[in-house]
C-alpha cells in the first residue's frame, strides 16, 4: 500500500509538467499577446511601436516559446508564481484572494448535492418502480439537462428580484464580513451549482444501491434476521457509496473549474471569473497558475479517491 | 419688314447666345463630369475603390428597418458626425433603395461572383445578428459578403497602413470592417483619413481631403473648425470612404432616490462638470445617505492614461486642472483658479488654487501637473488625445529621445504651470480637462512602462470630492467625502461601487434588485430592459459614438 501510494504521488509530477506545457502551448497558439490586449486596437495603433516593444521586452514576451516556458517553470519550482501582466498584482495574491471564494462555493455545492443526492437516490432505489422513483428519475434527468446559467437566472429572478429573499449576487458587502453575514450570498449559487451534481449523485446512488441489494452479503444479513433498516443502511449503504464517493471526488476539481458560469451569473468573485478574464487578456502567467492549480486539484482528488475507496470498501484493501 | 428683320436678328442673336452659352456650359459640365468620374470611378483594381459600389452598399442597407427590429432607440447615421452642433445640413441620407443600388452596381460593372470579407470584433449577439442582416441586404442587390469575427491581435489585423499611402497595396486582408468609433472630438473622427495616418489601412490618400484636414488641424477657432468640418462631412457624404450605420447613445440610469441638484448631464465616459459633491440621495433606514453605483475596481483602479474617466471611481477620485461642460466645450477652472490661452494658441497657463489637497492632506502643486504630463509622455498606452497634446509641446522630441530629462515646454513658476506648444493642438483644453494631475510623491519612482502595475493603483490617493475608505478588490469599494475638498464637502455620506468593466453585465440585475442608484450603459438591450422598471430613470445622451463599416479601397 505504501509503495503504491508513493508511486501514485510521483506520477503526479511529470503529469503536472506535461499538462502545464500543453496549456502554455495552447496560449502560444492563440493570436496576439498580452500587450495586444492592454488597450483597444485604435489606441494601440496610435502608440509608439518602440514603446510597445520595450513593454514586450520588459515582460519577457520577445523570448522564444521554450525559453518563456522554462522561465515560468523554473519560477514556479522556486515558489515564484509571477505577476499578473495586466495589473502587476502578484499571482499568489490573486489566487489567495479568489480561490477561497471558489472553494467555499464548491464545497457548499458539494455538501448540498451529496446530502440531497444520496437521500433521494436511496429513496428512489428503495421505492423502485413506484411513483416516487419515476418522479425522481425524471427530476434527475431534468436537473442534468437544464443549463446551469438558465437555472441561475430563473432563481435570481424569483428569489432575489421578485421575492427579495436573497441577495442578487456578490460575496461580500460593506460591513458584512463574517461567514454568517455572507451566508445568504452563498445560498443561490451553491444550490444552483449543486443541482446538476445532485442529479448525478442521485442516479449513481440509486443504481449502486440497487446493485448492492442483490449481493450475497445483503442476503446473508437478511437471513441473520437483521431489520430492514440495518440491512439497508448499515450494510448496504456503506458499500453502495463507493462509486458515489468516486464520483464526488472526481467532481470536486471540476467544480472549481466548472463554476465559471455560476460565478459570472452570481457575480461571485472566484477564480473561475479570474481565469476567464485572464484567458481573454492573454495574461499567460495567471492562466498558467490557475490551470496548474486545477490540474493539481484533479490529480490530488484522484489520488484521494483511491484512498477513500479503500477505506469505504474492505474488498479494495484485501485485493 | 424692318420690324420683321429686326425681330429675326434678335431671335437669331438670342438663339446664338442661348446655344453658344449652352455649348460653353456643356464643355464645363463635361470637364466636371470627367473630374467627377476620376473621383467616382475605380481608383485601382479593387472594385470597392469605385464610389458607386460604396454608394450601392449604402443604398442596399435598410438602416431604419434594422433599427426598428434590432436596435430600437438607435439613430440612423448619414455621417461619422452625430446630429449635434458640428453637423452640416443637407447631407444625403442614402435611404434604402435597392433598385438604385442595383443600378449603381451595374454602372460600376460589379462582378456578382466576388465575395467580400466582412470582419467584426464585437462578440455580442446583437452584432452577430446585425452582421447576418447586413449580409442578407447586400445579397439582395448582388453583393456577396461573408462575416468573420476577428480574434487575437486586432491591431495587426485591422489598422496596418500600406507602405504607399496613395497607390499602395493593402496591408490588411479584409474588405469591409464593422466597427464602433467613440471619440472626444471631431478630430478623432476624421484624422484617421489623412494620407499616411498610422491607422489608415482603408482609404488611399486624397489631396482634397488632406488639404481640408490640414487646414482644420491648424486652427483653434471654433467657427473655422466648424466650417472645415462641414466641408469634410460633405466630402465624406459624397465619396463615402466609410459607410455610416447608426449613432449609439449612452444611457444614464438613476434611481428616484437620487437627485443631481441641478448639475447637468454629459458623456459619462469622460470627465465633465457633473458636480457630484452637490448630488443628494434619500437617506436609508439607518438615516445615512448611501449611493450605490457601478464602475468599481476589479483588480486595480484603472490608471487614467488610456480611458481617463470611464469608471465612476476615476471621475470621483480625481479632479482635473479645468473641467468642461457635458458637451466638452466650455471650460472652467477646477484645480486651477484661472487659465489663459495666448492669442496665437501656442501658450496656455494655469494658476493653481491655494486650497487644494491630495486625500492624504498634502498640497497639490503645479509641479504635480508637470510631472503628470511628463509621465504621460513616457507610458506605453495613452489616449490619442493625450499623445496628440504632448507631441506638440515644445521640447518633446528631445524628451522622447532622452536627450533631456524634462519637457522644456512645461514650466512651473510658483503656483503657475505653463504649457508651450510648437504647433497648435486644437484639442489642448479638452485633453487638459481629462487627464488628472497625479501625485509625484507616490508615482515618482514608478516604472512608466508598467505604470498600471504600481501599488498606488490598489488604493489611490486622489484629489476629488470623494476618497477611498475601503476597497475589497473584486467585491466592493467604499468612498466617503473628502473633508478638505476645495469645492465643498460631498452631501452623500457614502458611495458604494460594485466592480464592473466598461460594459457591465450585471447592470440590469443589480438595478432590478434595487442595488443601483447611478450607472450608465451603452447597451441598447440593457437600456430598453430598464426603461419599464419602477423607481428608475433611463436618460439617453447623444455622445460621439458612431457605428460604421470601413471600406478597404486599396488595391489587393
Amino acid at each position: 500500500m505504501l509503495t503504491y501510494t508513493i508511486r501514485r504521488l510521483l506520477i503526479i509530477i511529470p503529469m503536472l509538467i506535461l499538462a502545464s506545457f500543453l496549456v502554455f502551448l495552447g496560449l502560444e497558439l492563440m493570436p496576439g499577446d498580452a500587450v495586444s490586449f492592454m488597450a483597444d486596437p485604435e489606441t494601440l495603433a496610435n502608440m509608439d511601436p518602440a514603446k510597445l516593444d520595450a513593454v514586450r521586452e520588459q515582460l519577457g514576451l520577445n523570448a522564444p516559446f521554450l525559453v518563456r516556458y522554462l522561465r515560468w517553470l523554473s519560477g514556479v519550482l522556486k515558489g515564484d508564481f509571477g505577476y499578473s501582466l495586466t495589473s502587476g498584482v502578484p499571482i499568489k495574491q490573486i489566487v489567495f484572494q479568489t480561490l477561497p471564494a471558489t472553494i467555499e462555493l464548491s464545497l457548499a455545492a458539494l455538501l448540498f448535492s451529496t446530502v440531497l443526492g444520496t437521500i433521494l437516490g436511496i429513496v428512489s432505489a428503495l421505492r423502485r418502480g413506484r411513483m416516487t422513483d419515476n418522479v425522481l428519475t425524471v427530476a434527475g434527468l431534468l436537473g442534468m439537462s437544464v443549463p446551469q446559467f438558465f437555472i441561475g437566472l430563473v432563481s435570481l429572478f424569483v428569489f432575489a428580484i421578485n421575492l427579495g429573499w436573497l441577495p442578487i449576487g456578490g460575496r461580500l458587502r460593506p460591513g458584512y464580513e463574517s461567514f454568517i453575514d455572507r451566508f445568504p450570498h452563498l445560498v443561490l449559487p451553491a444550490v444552483v451549482l449543486g443541482l446538476a451534481l445532485t442529479a448525478g449523485v442521485m442516479r449513481y446512488a440509486r443504481s449502486s444501491m440497487l446493485d448492492v441489494a442483490n449481493k450475497d452479503f445483503i442476503k446473508t444479513a437478511r437471513s441473520k434476521g437483521l431489520s430492514e433498516w440495518r440491512v439497508n443502511f448499515i450494510h448496504g449503504f456503506r458499500v453502495a457509496m463507493t462509486p458515489v464517493a468516486i464520483l464526488l471526488g472526481l467532481r470536486l476539481p471540476t467544480l472549481i473549474g466548472g463554476s465559471v458560469v455560476i460565478e459570472q451569473v452570481f457575480q461571485w468573485p472566484g477564480i473561475g471569473n479570474e481565469f476567464l478574464s485572464a484567458i481573454r487578456g492573454q495574461n499567460y502567467p495567471l492562466v498558467m497558475m490557475i490551470a496548474f492549480f486545477m490540474v493539481l486539484a484533479t490529480m490530488v482528488s484522484s489520488f484521494l479517491i483511491d484512498l477513500v475507496t479503500a477505506l469505504l470498501d474492505p474488498r479494495v484493501r484485501l485485493s | 419688314m424692318k420690324r420683321t428683320t429686326g425681330l429675326l436678328i434678335i431671335l437669331i442673336a438670342t438663339c446664338a447666345l442661348v446655344f453658344g452659352a449652352g455649348a460653353k456650359e456643356q464643355v464645363t459640365q463635361t470637364v466636371q463630369i470627367e473630374e467627377e468620374v476620376t473621383q467616382m470611378g475605380p481608383l485601382n483594381s479593387n472594385p470597392l475603390s469605385d464610389v458607386r459600389v460604396r454608394q450601392a452598399i449604402a443604398y442596399a442597407i435598410d438602416m431604419d428597418a434594422i433599427i426598428e427590429g434590432l436596435l430600437p432607440g438607435a439613430v440612423a447615421a448619414d455621417s461619422l458626425t452625430p446630429n449635434n452642433e458640428w453637423k452640416v445640413a443637407g447631407l444625403e441620407a442614402y435611404s434604402y433603395n435597392p433598385g438604385k443600388a442595383k443600378q449603381l452596381l451595374k454602372d460600376a460593372g460589379w462582378d456578382s461572383a466576388k465575395v467580400l470579407d466582412l470582419v467584426y470584433y464585437y462578440g455580442d449577439q446583437q452584432t452577430v445578428d446585425l452582421m447576418a442582416t447586413v449580409q442578407a441586404y447586400l445579397a439582395d442587390v448582388g453583393i456577396k459578403v461573408v462575416p468573420r469575427k476577428l480574434e487575437g491581435d486586432l491591431n495587426s489585423q485591422l489598422w496596418v497602413a500600406p507602405k504607399d499611402p496613395v497607390n499602395g497595396t493593402s496591408a490588411v486582408a479584409w474588405d469591409l470592417a464593422y466597427a464602433g468609433l467613440a471619440v472626444v472630438s471631431q478630430y478623432e473622427y476624421y484624422n484617421r483619413f489623412l494620407s499616411g495616418a498610422a491607422t489608415n489601412s482603408h482609404t488611399p490618400g486624397n489631396a482634397e481631403l488632406d488639404a481640408l484636414l490640414d487646414a482644420v488641424n491648424k486652427t483653434n477657432k471654433v467657427a473655422e473648425q466648424k466650417e472645415y468640418f462641414g466641408k469634410i462631412q460633405q466630402f465624406e457624404n459624397k465619396y463615402l470612404p466609410i459607410i455610416p450605420l447608426y449613432y449609439q447613445q449612452l444611457f444614464v440610469v438613476e434611481s428616484d432616490r437620487l437627485t443631481r441638484n441641478g448639475a447637468g448631464y454629459g458623456n459619462e465616459q469622460y470627465a465633465y462638470d457633473w458636480k457630484i459633491q452637490t448630488w443628494d440621495i434619500k437617506p436609508n433606514a439607518d438615516g445615512r445617505k448611501v449611493m450605490k453605483a457601478n464602475g468599481g475596481p476589479l483588480q486595480f483602479f484603472e490608471a487614467p492614461f488610456v480611458a481617463p474617466a470611464i469608471f465612476t471611481s476615476q471621475k470621483v477620485l480625481f479632479d482635473r486642472l479645468i473641467v468642461a461642460d457635458g458637451g466638452l466645450q466650455n471650460f472652467r477652472g477646477q484645480l486651477a483658479k484661472e487659465y489663459s490661452v495666448s492669442a496665437d494658441g501656442l501658450t496656455i497657463s494655469f494658476t493653481m488654487k491655494d486650497n487644494i489637497y491630495w486625500h492624504d492632506g498634502s498640497p497639490i502643486t503645479a509641479q504635480d501637473v508637470k510631472f503628470t504630463w511628463e509621465l504621460a509622455a513616457k507610458v506605453s498606452s495613452v489616449n490619442v488625445l493625450f499623445s496628440g497634446l504632448f507631441k506638440t509641446i515644445v521640447g518633446y522630441a528631445d524628451f522622447n529621445t532622452k536627450k533631456t530629462n524634462e519637457l522644456s515646454g512645461i514650466t512651473v513658476k510658483d503656483n503657475t504651470v505653463t504649457f508651450k506648444f510648437a504647433s497648435i493642438f486644437p484639442n489642448a483644453l479638452v485633453a487638459l480637462s481629462q487627464l488628472p494631475p497625479l501625485p509625484q510623491k507616490y508615482l515618482g519612482t514608478a516604472d512608466p512602462l508598467q505604470i498600471q502595475q504600481s501599488p498606488y493603483w490598489q488604493n489611490p490617493i486622489g484629489s476629488g470630492p470623494y476618497m477611498v475608505k475601503e476597497v475589497r478588490m473584486n467585491n466592493y469599494c467604499v468612498l466617503v467625502p473628502f473633508g478638505k475638498y476645495h469645492e465643498g464637502r460631498g452631501i452623500i455620506d457614502e458611495i458604494q461601487l460594485y466592480p464592473s468593466g466598461e460594459s457591465d453585465p450585471n447592470l440590469v440585475k443589480n438595478a432590478l434588485a434595487g442595488q443601483l442608484d447611478y450607472g450608465w450603459t451603452k447597451s441598447l438591450t440593457d437600456a430598453n430592459a430598464l426603461k419599464s422598471v419602477a423607481g428608475l430613470k433611463v436618460m439617453p445622451y447623444d455622445m460621439n459614438y458612431t457605428r460604421l463599416i470601413y471600406v478597404n479601397k486599396f488595391a489587393k
